[in-house]
């Protein structure tokens, strides 16, 4: 029998709080109202872990197709995201072979070797440098690029549409001007899709775009742009986000980095890193049926959002959450999602960031502080991570 | 139903699972170190791999299509015997089932 109760609703957590200090909400509602419809957001919260993974894990109940987003309109296309079952299935694994650690290890891992050789040398050593936006940002943008098949594309274009793309497929205010420069974005990476379409089919690689194009079975070639920009849009402020995080983490508690570089934890490191602040989050979902979760109904189209910031909080699964720790013994955290729309970039990151920057940065900067810690600033609800990170290289 | 899983350094764990209940979920609902399962099940992470004790690798039956593919994002060593164990369900004949678990998932 299900119950009749509707989760509890809140008026009073504004979007501004969520983006300036979210964890300290999450604490009180993982321990007060773990189902918590939220007024300013319009959807309903989960925030402990095991709601978190049974929604990401039940796409029968929980699609991900959600027509009720601005996505759609920013990307001016349905894109994998927002799709379920076999039509999401074959839209990804189109992309699949580009993405797979088999390839990572013979193209994209030496390439990105050598980018950041490239992005360390430039950095000058000595100075307070923001090593957020001269290394984090740009060296995701270029080996994206390069994996996308799009090498053309500068570090600067990646950005701008990256982020133009990000703020439509968030424009929940439905803003005009928001929208009209994502049609801007849409329209750049249009011009450039049609020339470098041309010269994968003349030259075929290992590139996503290459491997869409040059299928037995290609799929529609709007699906083929789609996907390139759902990776444009979901592959730059993660790895990026991430990076930044990990080197705070790092800057701000020395001992651990000591420990790390004793024992060439990194990977351990770049888990820990995600799970501390989630680069995505929180991701939402569409109720398909009515269903029950800790005893309160959830009605058939309520969207459920799932905080898996919060999830990789929860007091039932990690000591001292709020800690940046290396060595915990156990970290199932939910960066990455579950379920069929686990992130498709994951191999990426952990063998571009994980093992191959981290060591690197800290080799060639072992004397890096962070003079003022306070200057940091974190912000974001969807994405989060720090917008700065002023560092003295050494 | 049981299955024992044997760590890289040779520890035996023995977990009870259920009928139908995947290898993966079974080890993370135990806690079996060893295998993460990221994605649930949905054959799109590869840290659920394992090997198949030899003598239960016709018990097991074949790779499901897309399983050896994603077997090459693998951490560990891949061999005839590697399997993603959340592609693996519990039936009458995998009573007593032996899985070794590779060095890392990650
Ligand atoms: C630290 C880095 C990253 C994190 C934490 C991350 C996180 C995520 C998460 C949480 C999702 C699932 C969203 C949902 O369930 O609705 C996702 C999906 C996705 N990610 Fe990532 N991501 C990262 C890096 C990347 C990179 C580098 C790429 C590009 C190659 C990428 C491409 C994708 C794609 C294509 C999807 C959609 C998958 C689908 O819907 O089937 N990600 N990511
Ligand atoms: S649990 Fe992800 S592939 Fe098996």
């Amino acid at each position: 029998m299900l119950d009749h109760r509707l989760a509890p609703l809140d008026d009073t957590i504004s979007i501004d709080d969520l983006t300036v200090a979210p964890y300290p909400i999450y604490r009180r509602l993982r321990a007060e109202a773990p189902v918590l419809r939220v007024k300013s957001v319009g959807r309903t919260f989960l925030t402990k872990a095991e709601d978190c993974k049974y929604v990401k894990d039940t796409p029968e109940i929980f699609s991900s197709n959600d027509p009720n987003t601005p996505m759609k309109r920013a990307f001016l296309a349905h894109t994998l995201m927002r799709k379920d079952g076999p039509e999401h299935m074959a839209e990804r694994m189109a992309m699949a072979p580009a993405l797979m650690p088999k390839t990572i290890q013979e193209v994209w891992a030496p390439l990105y070797r050598q980018f950041v050789d490239e992005y360390l040398d430039r950095l000058p050593k000595g100075e307070v440098v923001d090593l957020h936006v001269l290394l984090s940002e740009p060296i995701a943008a270029r080996i994206l690029a390069h994996i996308l098949g799009i090498p053309e594309a500068t570090d600067a274009q990646m950005s701008f549409w990256s982020q133009a793309l990000i703020d439509g497929a968030g424009n929940f205010g439905w803003r005009p001007d928001l929208f009209e420069i994502s049609d801007r974005a849409n329209a750049e990476m249009d011009a450039m899709l049609a020339r470098a379409v041309e010269r994968v089919r003349a030259q075929p690689d290992r590139s996503a775009l290459s491997v869409m194009v040059n299928s037995e079975n290609p799929i529609a070639m709007s699906q083929i742009v789609a996907n390139i920009k759902i990776a444009i849009g979901g592959g730059i402020n993660e790895p990026r986000d991430a990076l930044s995080t990990i080197i705070y983490g790092f800057l701000t508690e020395p001992e651990q980095l000591e420990e790390t570089r004793r024992t060439g934890k990194w990977g351990q490191a770049f888990e820990e890193g995600v799970r501390w602040v989630a680069p995505i989050q929180a991701s939402s979902r569409l109720v398909l049926e009515d269903v029950e979760i800790r005893g309160f109904r959830i009605p058939k189209g309520d969207t459920v959002m799932t905080i898996q910031a919060s999830a990789n909080h929860d007091e039932d699964l990690f000591d001292h959450p709020e800690r940046f720790d290396v060595f915990r013994t156990k970290n199932p955290h939910q960066s990455f999602g579950s379920g069929p729309h686990h992130c498709g970039g994951a191999h990426i990151a952990r063998r571009t960031v994980g093992a191959i920057m981290l060591e690197a940065l800290f080799e060639r900067f072992p004397n890096m502080t962070l003079p003022d810690p306070q200057a940091v600033l974190w912000r974001g609800f969807g994405f989060r991570g720090p917008i700065n990170l002023p560092v003295k290289l050494g | 139903m049981k299955i024992t899983f044997i760590a890289a350094d040779g520890t035996e764990t023995a977990v009870d699972a259920a009928e139908g209940e995947s290898i993966m979920r079974a080890a993370v609902r135990n806690d079996v170190d060893g295998i993460i399962g990221e994605c649930g099940g949905s054959m799109m992470c590869a840290t659920c791999h394992c090997y198949v004790d030899e003598a239960w690798a016709d018990a097991t039956g074949q790779q499901e299509d897309g399983e050896s593919d994603l077997l090459d994002c693998a951490a560990s060593e891949v061999r005839p015997t590697s399997r993603l164990s959340c592609q693996i369900r519990m039936s009458a004949e995998l009573e007593g089932v032996v899985i070794h678990l590779p060095e890392s998932q990650l």
